[in-house]
C-alpha cells in the first residue's frame, strides 16, 4: 500500500495553483502537494488490456486500448516513450499493433513498472488503465491477465515503489470494486467502472471515458484541460443515459477514491467525501510560460488568477450564503475577471503587432 | 377478524396431528377395503372432473358414510348443472323437513336453492339448521351469513360470519374445508388480509381443496389482482381440469371465450358461465347472443344479480329506463338496494365512457351502503375521468383505507404521487401534467400545436367542448396505463380520451409522430362532448385518423396492402359490427386493422356524401336511437344499403390500388395501434434464406404476377445487399410504382435512397429520402438529413419544414435543437434561438457551459439582457476562465454592447 507520508516540499507554481485552487477555497487540511502539475511534471501512462474471449469483446478491448493510446498521443503531450501499453499476449503482429510493448502477464506488467521506476522523478504523474475482465470480490478480487491472474493487493504492492509520484488508476473491469478498493490509497486517485463485487457483467464504462478524452469532451470547465472528475463525470453521465436509452437497468455504477478511504463516492464532487483530488488531476501536460509577458501583462495575469482563485473560494462557500447575495458576489467577481481577461488579451495582441 | 391467539394455534397444533393420527388409523383399517369405499372413490371421481360417475358413487355410501355421500352426489350433480337432481337428493334425505337432523345435508341443499334463485327458502332452512344446533356447523354459519348479506340484510349477517371466526380463533375448527368457509366469512367482513392467510392455511391443509382454490382466485380477481388470481386457478385447474369455478374464473382473467365453452360443455345450466359469457359477448357487440345466455341465466336463476345488473346497465346505457326500473324493481325484490347493482352499472357506465352517469350510479351505490368499498374506487376512477382529481383522490384515499387489498386503487393513487413531481402547464384551452422533463423540452411544441389542434378543429365542427381540457403525459408507461385503465397493461394504446381528459404516453418513450397522436386525441374530445360520450368507438377512431390525414398530409394511415388482403380474405367488418372489430381483436394487426377499416368507412361518407353528412351522423349520436335510424336519417337508406355501398366503394379502392398480395406474406406489424413505424414483416426473409434462393423465390413469384408488390421489393433489398445496384434499382422502384404509398419498414424509398447514398449521389438520395417523407410520418434520421441539405443549401423554409417534421418525431435529441438554432440564426429569428437553446440547456448534460453560453448569447441576441447574465453567470461559475462566456457577460451587464 501506499504510504501516507508523501510530501514533496516545493511551492507551487502560480499557474499550478489555477489547479489547486478549489482545495484551498475550501480550507482544507494542509496536506501534501499532490498532482501539482507544473510545467515541469513528466506524465506516463500504463495501459494494461488483459485477455479474453471471443472477437466482440477482442476486437472491444484493443480498440479501446489503441483509441486510448492514440489520443493521448495526439491530444495529452504523451508519445510511445511515456506511454506502455500490455495488450493480451502481447503479439504485434495485429493490425496496429506497433503500439503494443508487450504481454499483460505479470512479468510484462513487473517490467514494466520497473521500467517506469527507473525514468520517473518525484512529482511525476503516472495514470494505470486496466481494461478487461474482472472476477472475485475483495481481498480475492482478481484482474485477469495472461497466465495467474493479479489479485488488487499484489497489484498494490508493485506499485508501491512510486510513492513519490502521483498516479491515478482507472480500473474498468467488470467485478473491479474490490481490486480497485485495494490500490486505495492517500494522494491516489482511483476510479472503478463498478461499485460492488455484484456488478459482474462487462460495464461500457470504458467506452465513454475515452469519449471523455477524446476531442477532450469531457472539459466541462472550459479550461481546454480534462480532469479526472470531469471525465469521470461525463462518462458516469453517459453511461446512465446508455442504459436508459437501451431500458435497461443499469448493472454497472462507477465510483472515485481520492481520499485514500478505499470507500468510492458515486457522485464525487469537491464538496463531498472525493472530488478534491480528482478535480485537479489532469491528464495531460501543462504548459505554461511567462518568460515572454511583459511586467503589466504579468500583474493583469496574477490578478486574472487571483480572481479565478476567489470564484473558487465562492463557489465551494455556496451554501453559506443566502441565492441573492451570492449571485451578487459572484457576478462582481465574473465581471472583473473578464475585463480583466479582455485588457490581458488586449496587452497580447499589442505585443503580437 | 381472527386471532391469533396461542390457544388456538396450539390447539390445532395439537389437533392437527390427533387427527392425523386418528385418519392413519383409520385408513390401516380399512386398508384393505378402502378401494371399495364408496365415499373415497366418489371423491376421487370428483376431483378428476368425472362427475357423473362420482353422484353415482356417492350415492353408493351408506352407514356412516350415507350423508357425506348424499352432500358428494349433490355437490356433483350440482358442478354438472342438474340442479334439480341436486335438490332432489338432498330433499329426499330430509325427514319432516327436520333440517336440524341433517345439518350437513340441509346447508348443501340451501346452497343450492340459493344458486337457483330460491334465497327466501334457503334463509328459511339455514335458519332452522342454525336454531335447532348449539353448534352449527361452519359452513351452515358462514353461507346463512353470505346470504343475509346478499339479500341485504348485512347488520345481521354480521353476529354469523362472527361466529365461524371466533369458533376458528377458538381453535375449533380443523378441516381444510372449514377454513375455507371461515376466510369466505372474513372476506364478507371486509377482513381481506386474514381471508388470504386462511385461503393459504386452507390449500396448505389440503392440497386438493379446489373449492379454496376457487374461493381464493375470485378473491383476487375483487381486487383486480389479475395475475395472483389466474395463478391460483390455474392450481386448482391442474388439480381438476373441469373444475368450472376455475374455469370461470380463468375466463374473467384473460377474456378467454374457448374456457367458457368447455365450462358450459361441462356444465350447460353453469349460471356464473353463462353470464361471463354474456357479458363478453356484450363487450363484443354481439348482444343477440349475449342475450340468449343471460335470459337462460334467470331462467335458471332469477336472482342473479351479476346477469339482472348486466342486463339494468344495458337498458340504463340506451336509456330505455322503464326496462331499467324493471331491473332495479326485480333486485330490489330479493336484495332491496343493493349496492353491488348500482356499482355494475357504475361501472359499465365507466366503461363506455359515460362516466357524468357512472358517477352518479356510483354515488347511488354509495349511499345504499357507505361500506361498499369498490363503490368508492369506482366513484374515484370515474371522476378523474371528469378532471374531477381532487374528489376522485379523495374517494380513492377512502376506498383504500378500507381495503388497501386492491389493486386498482392503490394503483391510481400512486399514480397520484407521480403527477405529484409532475409540473402543470396551461394554455388558452388546455390544462397539461406533464414531467419537469416534458415541460421543459416537450411544452414549447406541444402547446402551439395543441391550440392549432383547437382553433382548426372546433371551427371545422363547429362545436366548443369544455374546457379548459385537461391533458396527462406520463413519461412511465405503467403510470399511462393505471391512470387510463386502473391496471398497469394496456396493450398497444399510446393515448386515451375520455372526453373531457386526455391521457398520453409522454413521447420520450415513443418512436413515432407524437404531434399526430395529440390531433387524433384531440379529435376525440370533440366527437364524444358532441354527443355527450355516446359516440361508438369505430366512429370516434375512424374520424380521428380520418382528421390526422387532414391535418398534415403525411400523416394518418397508408395501409393499401392490408385493404387488398381484407378484401381478398373477405375480412371487411359490416358497418354495423365494426365495434366488434375493436373489441374482438385478437392481436396488434386486428386492432390496427378496425382503426384502418373505420378511417375507411370516414373516408368513404366524406367524398361520397361530403364532410357535412359526417357531422350530422356525429349529431345523431347524442340522442339515443337505433344505428338503423341514424343512418336512414342522415344518408336516407339502411344499414345494409349504406353497407352495400361502402363495399363497393372499398371493390373500387382495391383496384386502384391494383397490387397483389401473395398468401405467403404477412401484414406488416406496428407498435402503438399504427402510430409509428409498421415493420415490413416479409423483409424478414432476407435475413433468412441465402440469397441466391431468395432471388429465384421471388423472381417466380413476379412470374407469376407481375404486380406481387413484397416479391418486387424483396428481390430489390436482396440486390442491394449484393451490392447490384442496378439491377435493385429497377425492382425497387417497379415496387415503388406499383403502390407509392407504402410506409413500412424497408420501404422501396428507404432502400433506393441508401443505394445513391452508396453511390454517393446526394442529390438521388435526398430525392427519395423526400419521396419517403411523404407518406411516411416517423421517420427521423430522413427528415434530419434533409433539414441540414437544405441549411446549407440555403433553402431556409424547406429546412424549417425537415426540422419541424425531425421534431414531430423526437423533441428530444440534441442534434435537432443544435440544427433549429443554426437555423434560427441564419433566418435572424432571436426568439426561436431562445426556445431552441433553452432546450438544449436541459438536454445537453455532457456540456452545461457551452449550453448556457450558447442560451445566453441567444438571450443576449434577443434583447434579453437579465436572463443572458444569469445563464451566462451559470456557464462561468463552473468555468471563470471560459473566454467566449466571459465576452456574453459584458455585454450583458454593458447594456448589450459589443
Amino acid at each position: 500500500m501506499k504510504l501516507p507520508s508523501k510530501c514533496r516540499g516545493f511551492l507551487a507554481l502560480a499557474s499550478a495553483c489555477l489547479a489547486a485552487m478549489p482545495v484551498v477555497g475550501q480550507e482544507l487540511e494542509p496536506g501534501p502537494n499532490y498532482f501539482l502539475d507544473t510545467p515541469d511534471t513528466a506524465k506516463y501512462a500504463l495501459i494494461v488490456a488483459g485477455p479474453t474471449v471471443g472477437d466482440s469483446n477482442k476486437d472491444r478491448f484493443r480498440q479501446w486500448a489503441f483509441s486510448l493510446h492514440d489520443i493521448l498521443a495526439r491530444d495529452y503531450g504523451y508519445s510511445s516513450d511515456t506511454i506502455t501499453l500490455l495488450h493480451d499476449r502481447g503479439y504485434t503482429e495485429i493490425t496496429g499493433g506497433e503500439r503494443i510493448d508487450g504481454a499483460a502477464n505479470r512479468e510484462g506488467i513487473d517490467q514494466a513498472l520497473s521500467d517506469l521506476a527507473a525514468r520517473v522523478a518525484t512529482g511525476d504523474q503516472i495514470t494505470v488503465y486496466l481494461i478487461g475482465h474482472g472476477s472475485g470480490a475483495e481481498e480475492e478480487a482478481k484482474f485477469n491477465i495472461v497466465g495467474p491472474d493479479i489479485t488488487g493487493i499484489e497489484f498494490a504492492a508493485m506499485l508501491d515503489r512510486f510513492e513519490q509520484q502521483d498516479m491515478v488508476i482507472i480500473n474498468t473491469t467488470s467485478a473491479s470494486y474490490g481490486f480497485s478498493a485495494s490500490l486505495s490509497s492517500e494522494g491516489r486517485v482511483v476510479i472503478s467502472s463498478t461499485r460492488s463485487p455484484s456488478e459482474r457483467y462487462d460495464p461500457v464504462f470504458s467506452r465513454y471515458f475515452i469519449e471523455a478524452l477524446d476531442g477532450r469532451n469531457g472539459d466541462r470547465d472550459k479550461n481546454n484541460r480534462v480532469s479526472m472528475l470531469e471525465a469521470f463525470e461525463y462518462a458516469k453521465a453517459n453511461v446512465e443515459a446508455w442504459y436508459e436509452e437501451q431500458g435497461r437497468l443499469a448493472p454497472e455504477h462507477a465510483g472515485l477514491d481520492d481520499n485514500g478511504d478505499a470507500l468510492f463516492t458515486l457522485e464525487p464532487a469537491t464538496d463531498e467525501a472525493d472530488g478534491r483530488l480528482a478535480e485537479i488531476a489532469y491528464i495531460d501536460t501543462l504548459v505554461v510560460s511567462n518568460e515572454n509577458l511583459s511586467q503589466n501583462a504579468r500583474r493583469m495575469k496574477a490578478r486574472m488568477q487571483e480572481l479565478e482563485r476567489s470564484v473558487f473560494i465562492l463557489r465551494g462557500r455556496k451554501a453559506d450564503f443566502l441565492e441573492a447575495d451570492y449571485w451578487t458576489q459572484m457576478e462582481s467577481l465574473l465581471v472583473d475577471l473578464a475585463r480583466t481577461t479582455s485588457q490581458f488579451n488586449d496587452a497580447m495582441g499589442e505585443v503580437e503587432q | 377478524m381472527i386471532r391469533k391467539n396461542t390457544l388456538s394455534v396450539i390447539a390445532r397444533s395439537l389437533s392437527l396431528p390427533l387427527l392425523l393420527l386418528v385418519s392413519q388409523l383409520a385408513q390401516g383399517q380399512a386398508d384393505t377395503d378402502i378401494g371399495g369405499s364408496p365415499l373415497f372413490r366418489g371423491e376421487e371421481l370428483m376431483r378428476s372432473g368425472s362427475y357423473a360417475a362420482a353422484a353415482e358413487m356417492f350415492q353408493m355410501a351408506d352407514g356412516l358414510d350415507r350423508n357425506e355421500g348424499i352432500v358428494g352426489a349433490s355437490q356433483a350433480y350440482f358442478l354438472m348443472g342438474n340442479y334439480q337432481e341436486a335438490m332432489r337428493i338432498c330433499s329426499a334425505a330430509v325427514d319432516d323437513d327436520d333440517y336440524g337432523a341433517t345439518q350437513l345435508i340441509s346447508t348443501q341443499l340451501a346452497e343450492v336453492m340459493r344458486a337457483t334463485g330460491r334465497s327466501a327458502e334457503a334463509l328459511e332452512i339455514l335458519r332452522a339448521v342454525i336454531d335447532e344446533q348449539f353448534e352449527p356447523p361452519v359452513r351452515t354459519l358462514v353461507q346463512y351469513g353470505s346470504l343475509l348479506q346478499f339479500v341485504g340484510r348485512r347488520a345481521e349477517a354480521v353476529p354469523y360470519l362472527d361466529r365461524a371466526i371466533q369458533r376458528y380463533n377458538n381453535g375449533l375448527v380443523f378441516s381444510s374445508e372449514d377454513v375455507t368457509m371461515v376466510a369466505l366469512a372474513s372476506w364478507l367482513l371486509d377482513y381481506f388480509h386474514d381471508a388470504n392467510s386462511l385461503f393459504n392455511e386452507a390449500t396448505r391443509a389440503n392440497p386438493n381443496n379446489l373449492e379454496a382454490y376457487g374461493l381464493w382466485g375470485d378473491l383476487f380477481l375483487e381486487k383486480y389482482n389479475a395475475a395472483d388470481a389466474e395463478r391460483t386457478y390455474q392450481e386448482a385447474l391442474d388439480i381438476n381440469s373441469r373444475y368450472l369455478p376455475a374455469l370461470i374464473g380463468m375466463a374473467r382473467v384473460v377474456g378467454d371465450e374457448r374456457a367458457l365453452q368447455r365450462a358450459l360443455a361441462i356444465n350447460p345450466n353453469s349460471v356464473a358461465a353463462m353470464e361471463t359469457y354474456g357479458q363478453l359477448l356484450l363487450m363484443n357487440e354481439r348482444k343477440d347472443e349475449a342475450m340468449e345466455y343471460l335470459d337462460r341465466v334467470l331462467a335458471i336463476n332469477a336472482e342473479s344479480l351479476k346477469t339482472l345488473s348486466i342486463l339494468a346497465a344495458d337498458a340504463a346505457l340506451g336509456e330505455r329506463m322503464d326496462e331499467y326500473a324493471q331491473y332495479r324493481d326485480r333486485v330490489n325484490e330479493f336484495s332491496p338496494d343493493n349496492p353491488r347493482f348500482l356499482g355494475d352499472v357504475a361501472d359499465a357506465f365507466g366503461n363506455n365512457y359515460r362516466f357524468t352517469e357512472a358517477v352518479e350510479y356510483a354515488r347511488a351505490a354509495l349511499t345504499a351502503d357507505p361500506q361498499y368499498w369498490q363503490g368508492y374506487t369506482l366513484l374515484g376512477s370515474n371522476l378523474i375521468r371528469l378532471g374531477e382529481e381532487e374528489e376522485g383522490k379523495q374517494n380513492l384515499e377512502i376506498g383504500f383505507e378500507n381495503d388497501p387489498f386492491n389493486v386498482m386503487t392503490s394503483n391510481m393513487l400512486k399514480v397520484f404521487d407521480t403527477l405529484e413531481t409532475y409540473a402543470t402547464k396551461e394554455s388558452e384551452h388546455f390544462k397539461v401534467h406533464m414531467s419537469e422533463r416534458d415541460a421543459d423540452i416537450l411544452w414549447p411544441y406541444l402547446e402551439p400545436l395543441l391550440e392549432e389542434s383547437w382553433d382548426t378543429l372546433t371551427t371545422k365542427y363547429g362545436f366548443e367542448p369544455e374546457y379548459p381540457v385537461l391533458i396527462e403525459v406520463f413519461d412511465k408507461t405503467e403510470d399511462f396505463a393505471v391512470r387510463s385503465v386502473g391496471l398497469p397493461d394496456i396493450g398497444p394504446l399510446v393515448g386515451i380520451c375520455f372526453g373531457k381528459v386526455v391521457t398520453l404516453i409522454s413521447p420520450d418513450t415513443l418512436s413515432a409522430n407524437w404531434q399526430e397522436i395529440v390531433w387524433h386525441e384531440f379529435m376525440h374530445v370533440i366527437t364524444l362532448q358532441m354527443t355527450k360520450n355516446r359516440m361508438p368507438r369505430w366512429l370516434s377512431e375512424g374520424i380521428s385518423v380520418w382528421e390526422e390525414r387532414e391535418g398534415r398530409p403525411y400523416w394518418g394511415r397508408s395501409q393499401g396492402l392490408d385493404l387488398v388482403r381484407a378484401a381478398a380474405q373477405d375480412k371487411l367488418l359490416p358497418v354495423a359490427n365494426l365495434n366488434a372489430g375493436f373489441s374482438g381483436a385478437q392481436n396488434n394487426a386486428d386492432l390496427g386493422f378496425a382503426y384502418f377499416q373505420s378511417y375507411l368507412v370516414v373516408d368513404f361518407i366524406t367524398e361520397e356524401y361530403g364532410f357535412d353528412k359526417l357531422v350530422e351522423l356525429v349529431d345523431q349520436y347524442a340522442f339515443i336511437k337505433e344505428d338503423s335510424a341514424r343512418f336512414l336519417e342522415v344518408f336516407d337508406q339502411s344499414l345494409d344499403e349504406f353497407d352495400a355501398g361502402f363495399r363497393g366503394w372499398i371493390d373500387r379502392r382495391v383496384e386502384e390500388i391494383g397490387v397483389f398480395v401473395h398468401t405467403e406474406d404477412q401484414p406488416d406489424e406496428g407498435a402503438g395501434h399504427g402510430h409509428g413505424v409498421r415493420e415490413n414483416s416479409s423483409a424478414v426473409l432476407a435475413e433468412l434464406y441465402n440469397n441466391a434462393s431468395l432471388k429465384q423465390h421471388m423472381r417466380a413469384r413476379i412470374e407469376d404476377n407481375d404486380k406481387d408488390f413484397q416479391a418486387h421489393l424483396q428481390l430489390g433489398i436482396v440486390l442491394f445487399k449484393e451490392e447490384n445496384y442496378e439491377e435493385a434499382k429497377l425492382s425497387l422502384e417497379n415496387a415503388y410504382e406499383l403502390l407509392p404509398s407504402y410506409t413500412g419498414y424497408p420501404s422501396p424509398p428507404l432502400v433506393l435512397s441508401q443505394i445513391y447514398e452508396q453511390e454517393g449521389n446526394r442529390e438521388a438520395q435526398l430525392q427519395w429520402l423526400e419521396t419517403l417523407l411523404e407518406s411516411l410520418q416517423h421517420d427521423y434520421d430522413s427528415a434530419m438529413i434533409l433539414a441540414e441539405a437544405a441549411l446549407e443549401s440555403g433553402d431556409t423554409e424547406r429546412s424549417a419544414y425537415f426540422l419541424d417534421r425531425a421534431i414531430q418525431v423526437d423533441p428530444y435529441r440534441n442534434d435537432v435543437h443544435q440544427l433549429k438554432a443554426r437555423y434560427a440564426e441564419v433566418v435572424g429569428d432571436t426568439e426561436l434561438a431562445v426556445t431552441e437553446y433553452e432546450v438544449l440547456v436541459k438536454l445537453d448534460f455532457n456540456d452545461p457551459v457551452e449550453a448556457r453560453t450558447d442560451l445566453a448569447e441567444a438571450y443576449l441576441a434577443n434583447g434579453q439582457l437579465d436572463q443572458a447574465k444569469q445563464n451566462v453567470l451559470y456557464a462561468l461559475e463552473i468555468a471563470p476562465s471560459f473566454q467566449r462566456a466571459q465576452q456574453v457577460l459584458l455585454q450583458s451587464v454593458d447594456g448589450g454592447a459589443n
